[in-house]
């Protein structure tokens, strides 16, 4: 018997293995109902929080503020069309295409504060785009973001890590996304700059550095082979 | 596919034979410098990865561009994998001129080293347990193990799989302070 046939002989035997193992498996939902899952114990994690934590005393004020509004509705959209990316990327056959889907409403959200840059400025002048240290929010992004984050990570690993580094990144964009979202309810900075920098900029930072462990936290349990 | 995943056996295996007749000639086709039986471990390999992802195929969708899908990510996977090992290969092949070729385990290591193997494999299942004895101790081939054991190639292999996944899990946690 050849080399070749003593291989082909175990797969065959392999494939038996796999076909005595045939216990029937529920066929995944679609990425856009898991999302809604994941969205609905996000927000109500990231709701906890800043009840917990206190919301700020001018919410009111600030729901009827259409800015505000418009900043908030690209955050949450930018974190809810990330969590449906980084799900539809552990589906084999999905359009690759689909990565870019919080690409729009992170241009309205980065957009929308950019005009607010303007906005400070020709307002105020210099003084308006001073940039200050806050490094809380880098803190509390990541603690609303940790708990979605573990959540969207355990429903990842149900799927299949085809492109692993895509998809922690856009699942911490997802998290953070909404970690945000949830820190303006209590965290008082409404300059546009600094929310540029320190709230984007904490959620852009998250992202990079778990698309840099994709591979590590999302790993093909299969053997290697050669 | 659909009846697979409802847990039909019968339907499953020849799926799964189609399956690896198409995939031997995918791997071939993109990979001909392969040996057959390299050719036969990414075919295993991709079956073995069809069946802990077969959940996500959505009954709606075609199967082709799925398992096709899952075969080039295993084909990537591995190649990333084989350039990575030349690389190192070819890079230690030059270490021994360049380094003293000394032992680097104590007789105090090489102790310490064995009695942690002995405890990581005490979790292990009677069939495991012969799987890395065979297979790592005693340095058998499959096909050497297999006859010893009165086992198949691929029972050896998913046994060793899981023999190792357990071992490295509880040396992690023994190594975490």
């Amino acid at each position: 018997m050849t080399q070749g046939e003593t291989h082909s002989t175990a797969t065959d035997a392999l494939i038996a293995r796999l076909a005595q193992d045939a216990r029937p498996v529920r066929p995944l939902p679609h990425p856009a109902r898991r999302m809604l899952a994941w969205a609905a114990v996000a927000l109500l994690f990231g709701m906890a929080m800043v009840w917990a934590i206190g919301p700020r005393p001018d919410l009111a004020a600030r729901l009827g503020d259409g800015r505000f509004l418009l900043e908030q509705g690209a955050a949450l959209a930018t974190g809810l069309a990330a969590a449906v990316a980084a799900l539809s990327m552990t589906v084999p056959g999905a359009s690759p295409l689909l990565r870019l889907l919080p690409v729009a409403p992170g241009a309205v959200w980065v957009g929308t504060l950019s005009v607010g840059c303007l906005r400070d400025w020709w307002r105020l002048g210099p003084e308006g785009l001073q940039i200050t240290p806050d490094p809380a929010c880098l803190f509390y992004i990541a603690l609303i973001g940790s708990l979605p984050a573990l959540v969207l990570l355990s429903m990842l690993r149900r799927g299949v890590p085809l492109a692993p580094r895509w998809t922690t990144l856009l699942a911490a964009l997802a998290a953070a996304g909404l970690g945000n979202f949830a820190l303006r309810f209590f965290h008082m900075e409404d300059a546009a700059l600094m929310v540029l920098v320190w709230q984007v900029g904490s959620v852009a930072l998250l992202a990079a550095l778990a698309g840099l462990a994709g591979r590590v936290l999302l790993p093909w349990s299969a053997r290697p082979v050669i | 596919m659909r009846r697979a995943q409802a847990g039909d056996a019968a339907a499953y295996r020849v799926l799964l034979d189609d399956v690896a007749g198409r995939m031997r000639r995918l791997v071939r086709r993109r990979a001909p410098w392969l040996q057959p039986s390299d050719v036969e471990d990414l075919v295993q390999d991709i079956l073995l990865s069809l069946h802990q992802s077969r959940s996500t195929w959505d009954p709606e969708r075609p199967f082709l561009p799925w398992i096709v899908a899952v075969a080039r990510s295993r084909l990537a996977d591995n190649a990333r994998r084989y350039v990575r090992r030349t690389t190192i290969n070819v890079a230690a092949s030059d270490l021994a001129e360049t380094f003293c070729d000394m032992r680097t385990n104590t007789n105090a290591e090489n102790v310490v080293n064995q009695l942690s193997v002995q405890k990581a494999m005490q979790g292990l299942t009677k069939t495991e347990k012969q799987a890395v004895e065979l297979l790592r101790l005693r340095e058998m081939t499959l096909a050497e193990a297999a006859a010893a054991s009165g086992s198949t190639i691929a029972a050896l292999k998913v046994a060793m799989h899981r023999a190792k996944l357990k071992m490295k899990a509880k040396l992690w946690k023994d190594d975490t302070p």
